[in-house]
């Protein structure tokens, strides 16, 4: 038996609640049969019993092991089966794996966080972790991007992180409808909005490929260095072990090493965004 | 190191006796090929001894093709590989930094590696495509397996190099204190020495190791769609590797996995839900191979991923010979 026992093994958990984010993106609430917990950044593999798994980071608070959720938008076999799933249904469970953020080099820092669509998942479980360490950052500001505005998630958690000291939310979709107020164009024209103290500041991006290119040239261009610009990396990640090759990107296996990288680890390896 | 002598008619006995509490393979010539066959009363005397290489690479025995990873023990019987070749042994050395890493090792791997002797050859002959010493490694056995093993003068010489190795001798009633004479010895470093020579003659304009990353990693497009253009993605100089080991997860009910090797040559070994492949194209799966084994593996682990079986060549239904692709690139 390996030293921390068979990792290829699911843990089972029942689906308690499942939550509409938007047409296509539902939150699962996961109850483990024992505690679980993980660091905010990395990931766990879900298990649809029979049928395959997929990867993903929790979009709950890493502090919370009794229960925790996973945002998931409807794109292949393994996620369009997820979204048929009701309450008293098990899912199984493996991980965590990798390497999550780096929340020490936050500190006393000034934190940008730019995310689009589904992105917000693994930003969600970051904010909850950053508004328990709060008292340790300057503050967090918050890009987020999404379609249109039914494709916005999480719309009473928005709200609540307007609400709470030290953070701010700008956001922005790609096609307004007659109710949008805020910013229109891809997430990236809100980073013309954003005053930081660039210096003492670190960056966080996290969503589709082509956004995360963008976002990351921006904020290149505006002053941030390389190694404070936190990238989650989304390959074919499988098992989750760094051993079946499936999410190798260069040199790096990004389970295992990533997925949360600095662009300066990266910005060398083939195939990055693609 | 330790080396012993036992005449060959003695080590076929011990053998024998070693039958009912181990299960034993070693490679026995047939028709059409040489490989491992679990071994039995009458095939002990048809052992072929020190030529390379059995068709089948040694990983097999540690990573099947196809194996239920979460169903617990596969098997309890103590398992002696007699006859590995260094090329593949070594190739076993470097699997096991992946599968028993600091952070997490294998159970099913480690599990069949713990109860598994490994008796290397040393290979007194070569093969068309045999290139290991141009990647720095020896056709002779080395600590990597617990005990080598090269047939001479009808007398076996053992050499032992672990403490898993001394216990199999022990069980197996060979004295530690046989030392081989002085002339066989002479006869064995002379064949070794042949061996070399042939294997630096035959291989002389294949580049090393680190200088094929330096021209893999500097090589333009072209030349891969050029060879890949006799790519039929098959996969088959994956399956032969011996140090090639990425594998799919399949799930089966009852939450349970299945491992099944699977080649970053086949479509799709990358592609993500939303549609992304990084390798699409057939000549990028094609150049991922060596990217990987000669660029990319290399910074992440000590020992080689290519260890110069050339079992790749003679595999390929495209006549693919990556050594001249290679020497194509030095030129």
């Amino acid at each position: 038996m390996g030293k921390n026992g068979n990792l290829y093994k699911p843990l089972k958990c029942e689906l308690i609640k499942v939550i509409d984010e938007s047409p296509l993106i539902k939150t699962f609430v996961l109850v483990p049969q024992q505690d679980f917990s993980f660091a905010t950044g990395q990931f766990i593999e879900v298990t649809v019993d029979g049928l395959g798994e997929a990867p993903f980071t929790p979009s709950s608070s890493p502090l919370q092991t009794d229960q925790l959720e996973v945002t998931v938008m409807k794109t292949g076999y393994v996620t369009d089966h997820m979204h048929t799933m009701q309450p008293g249904e098990l899912m199984g469970i493996r991980g965590p794996f990798g390497r999550g953020y780096p929340l020490e080099k936050f500190y006393n820092k000034e934190v940008l966080i730019l995310g689009g669509g589904c992105g917000f998942a693994p930003i969600r479980s970051l904010l909850y972790n950053l508004i328990a360490i709060s008292d340790k950052l300057r503050k967090v500001t918050l890009c987020y991007g999404s379609k249109t505005p039914e494709d916005c998630v999480y719309k009473p958690y928005i709200q609540e992180l307007r609400d709470t000291p030290k953070f701010e939310v700008l956001r922005s979709v790609d096609q307004a409808d007659e109710n949008w107020t805020e910013r229109v164009g891809v997430v990236t024209v809100l980073l013309d909005d954003v005053r930081m103290d660039i210096k003492n500041s670190v960056a966080v991006v996290c969503g589709p490929p082509i956004m995360m290119k963008f976002g990351t040239m921006k904020l290149l261009e505006m002053g941030y260095s390389e190694h404070d610009i936190y990238l989650s990396m989304e390959k074919n990640m499988s098992c989750g072990l760094g051993k079946c090759g499936h999410c190798m990107m260069g040199k790096y296996l990004v389970c295992k090493d990533g997925p949360v990288f600095t662009y300066d680890e990266i910005k060398d390896q083939p195939h990055i965004w693609n | 190191m330790n080396r012993i002598a036992i005449p060959r008619h003695e080590w076929d006995e011990r053998l024998n006796q070693l039958l009912s509490s181990f299960d034993l393979f070693a490679p026995v010539e047939n028709d059409f090929s040489c490989d491992y066959v679990k071994l039995d009363a009458e095939t002990i005397p048809e052992i072929t001894y020190n030529k390379p290489k059995p068709v089948t690479p040694l990983k097999t025995f540690f990573l099947p093709v196809k194996e239920n990873v979460t169903a617990g023990s596969n098997g309890n019987n103590p398992v002696v590989i007699i006859g590995a070749p260094n090329c593949d042994v070594m190739a076993l050395a470097f699997l096991d930094q992946i599968y028993l890493d600091n952070e997490y090792d294998d159970p099913a791997y480690g599990a069949r590696r713990d109860r598994t002797t490994i008796i290397s050859f040393d290979c007194l002959s070569i093969q068309e495509h045999c290139h290991c010493t141009t990647y720095s490694i020896e056709p002779v056995g080395n600590k990597h397996s617990d005990i080598s093993l090269a047939l001479v003068d009808d007398q076996v010489i053992l050499s032992l190099f672990t403490k898993k190795g001394e216990t199999f001798l022990e069980q197996m009633g060979v004295v530690v204190a046989n030392t081989p004479e002085e002339t066989v010895l002479r006869t064995l470093q002379n064949k070794q020495k042949e061996v070399k020579e042939l294997l630096s003659k035959q291989n002389n304009s294949i580049p090393g190791y680190e200088e094929t990353g330096q021209l893999v990693e500097a090589s333009g497009d072209e030349i891969w769609k050029k060879y890949a253009s006799d790519c039929v993605s098959c996969g088959a100089c994956s399956a032969i590797c011996p140090s090639c080991s990425c594998f799919l997860l399949i799930d089966r009910p009852g939450f349970e996995k299945i491992r099944q090797l699977d080649t970053c040559q086949y479509p799709g070994f990358e592609r993500v839900a939303g549609g992304e492949d990084a390798l699409g194209p057939l000549s990028e799966r094609f150049r991922n191979r060596y990217m990987c084994k000669y660029v990319w593996k290399p910074q992440k682990y000590e020992l080689k991923a290519c260890t110069g079986c050339g079992r790749c060549i003679e595999s390929c239904i495209g006549q693919i010979n990556k050594n001249e692709l290679f020497m194509e690139l030095s030129n």
